[in-house]
């Protein structure tokens, strides 16, 4: 193999991806030599509080893929129970096959070869609509999402309008 | 106030825990990649006696073993060695027999559209299949059996068709639990769907195999597999078992607790 099967795969899946665009989110890559990064834009889903807002993201491809699963690293701000602080996101299906880190998932939810960036966006997204509380990665939004909706929807809020005006 | 400085205490070394044993597990991965490959070379039975060196039990059932077979072919301990040598040994003796390999062949040409049927996504399928079907026409068309055999041993030694093999086999295996759910059902513990076991315990990679995915993997290549088990039973020989009963083994594999090596008679 010239280039390894991981690069020839990603860049079939961007070309589908230019060819038949996706509701909810465009990509391309960071740099247009580097096939291994991303840039994916998300559309905030409509009826939920993400609604209006654009949120930038990157996604790294380890040189493995699919065989191991990206990371995925909101670049605007977000506020969410399932992504951290600094922007990463952390849903079972990106954890690594075996990956008990945190040890309350369930095998089924983790990474399959099977997934594409499609199917990755399609639960991002999904997970934007429904937090999962159980596992939060920013406990601080995840509290505040369950005891202080208020207070939640207001921080949400805020990101959103942020991510209008750095458009 | 009280519970989040008690947080924030314990969390970090939690986390750092945990990566230290992640970190681990990476390095013994590591360790075990740069030093056994994906599929050895074929070493005589006798191989065996050095990893038992004082152990009365094994060495019995090695001298048992090595009455009914020459040779062992072993593979890498990463999770994926039952499907690797399964897949491995059977093309090598598929080389043997040209219209067999050729059925083998198109059995396999049609096996992307019937994952299809089952609800598998196209566009992800098509580059495990693709891979997959490459190796078997490029050992497939060559005239030569010894260098169809070399050209498989170097494309299962070549981490990414290798893998893709594994991958597109875990995927026919799970094709066929789902074709049969009726059937495989019974053998699943807890309440777990057919389609949840395959997605939590057959698609992921480095997932060990238990018997229900070397009797589906069996069905779905059509191609038996004996596999004798040798452990520290207390039995002076080593037990064999059929896959499906009754079958003509094609594919012979030594199992040892937690992982597979191939068997030549």
């Amino acid at each position: 193999m010239s280039e390894p099967q991981s690069a020839l795969l990603l860049r079939k899946q961007l070309a589908e991806l230019n060819k038949n665009p996706v509701e909810g989110f465009s990509a391309g890559l960071i740099d247009d030599n580097d096939i291994y990064r991303w840039e994916v834009l998300i559309i905030g889903p409509p009826d939920t509080l993400y609604e209006g807002g654009f949120f930038k993201c990157h996604l790294y491809f380890p040189k493995e893929y699919p065989l191991r699963p990206p990371k995925m690293k909101f670049v605007t701000e977000i506020w969410h129970p399932n992504i951290d602080k600094n922007g990463d996101v952390c849903i079972s299906i990106l954890h690594e096959p075996g990956d008990d880190k945190f040890g309350y998932e369930k095998a089924s939810e983790r990474w399959l070869p099977v997934h594409t960036v499609e199917t990755i966006l399609i639960s991002v997204i999904s997970m934007l609509a429904d937090p999962n509380d159980e596992s939060p990665a920013n406990v601080d939004a995840a509290k505040e999402w369950r005891e202080m909706y208020g207070e939640f929807k207001r921080k949400v809020a805020r990101c959103v309008r942020k991510s209008q005006e750095e458009c | 106030m009280g519970d989040e400085s008690k947080n924030s205490s314990e969390e970090p070394s939690q986390v750092n825990q945990d990566e230290l044993i992640l970190a681990q597990q990476r390095q013994i991965e590591k360790e075990i990649s740069e030093s056994i490959p994906l599929v050895g070379e074929m070493e005589p039975i006798s191989s065996l006696n050095s990893e038992y060196a004082n152990d009365e039990v094994y060495l019995e059932k090695i001298k048992d073993l090595s009455s009914k077979y020459k040779h062992i072919r072993r593979t890498r301990p990463d999770g994926n060695c039952f499907f690797r040598a399964y897949s491995y040994a059977g093309l090598e003796r598929l080389l043997d027999k040209k219209d067999e390999f050729n059925a083998f062949y198109k059995q396999a040409e049609e096996s992307k559209d019937a994952l299809v049927q089952l609800g598998f996504q196209q566009f992800t399928v098509e580059d495990f299949y693709d891979i997959y079907m490459e190796v078997l026409k490029r050992v497939g068309d060559l005239t030569d059996v010894d260098d169809a055999k070399k050209t498989l041993h170097f494309l299962f030694n070549e981490q990414g068709y290798s893998d893709y093999m594994v991958v597109y086999l875990r995927l026919l295996t799970s094709g066929q639990l789902q074709k049969d759910q009726d059937f495989y059902s019974c053998f699943i513990e807890g309440d777990r769907t057919v389609a949840d076991f395959c997605h939590q315990e057959v698609e992921p990679m480095y997932k060990e195999s238990d018997h229900i995915h070397i009797i589906a993997a069996c069905a779905a290549l059509n191609m038996g597999v004996r596999v004798v088990y040798m452990d520290r039973g207390n039995n002076k020989s080593v037990t064999e078992h059929d896959f499906p009963e009754g079958c003509t083994p094609l594919v012979h594999l030594l199992y040892r607790p937690g992982h597979y090596d191939i068997l030549y008679p």
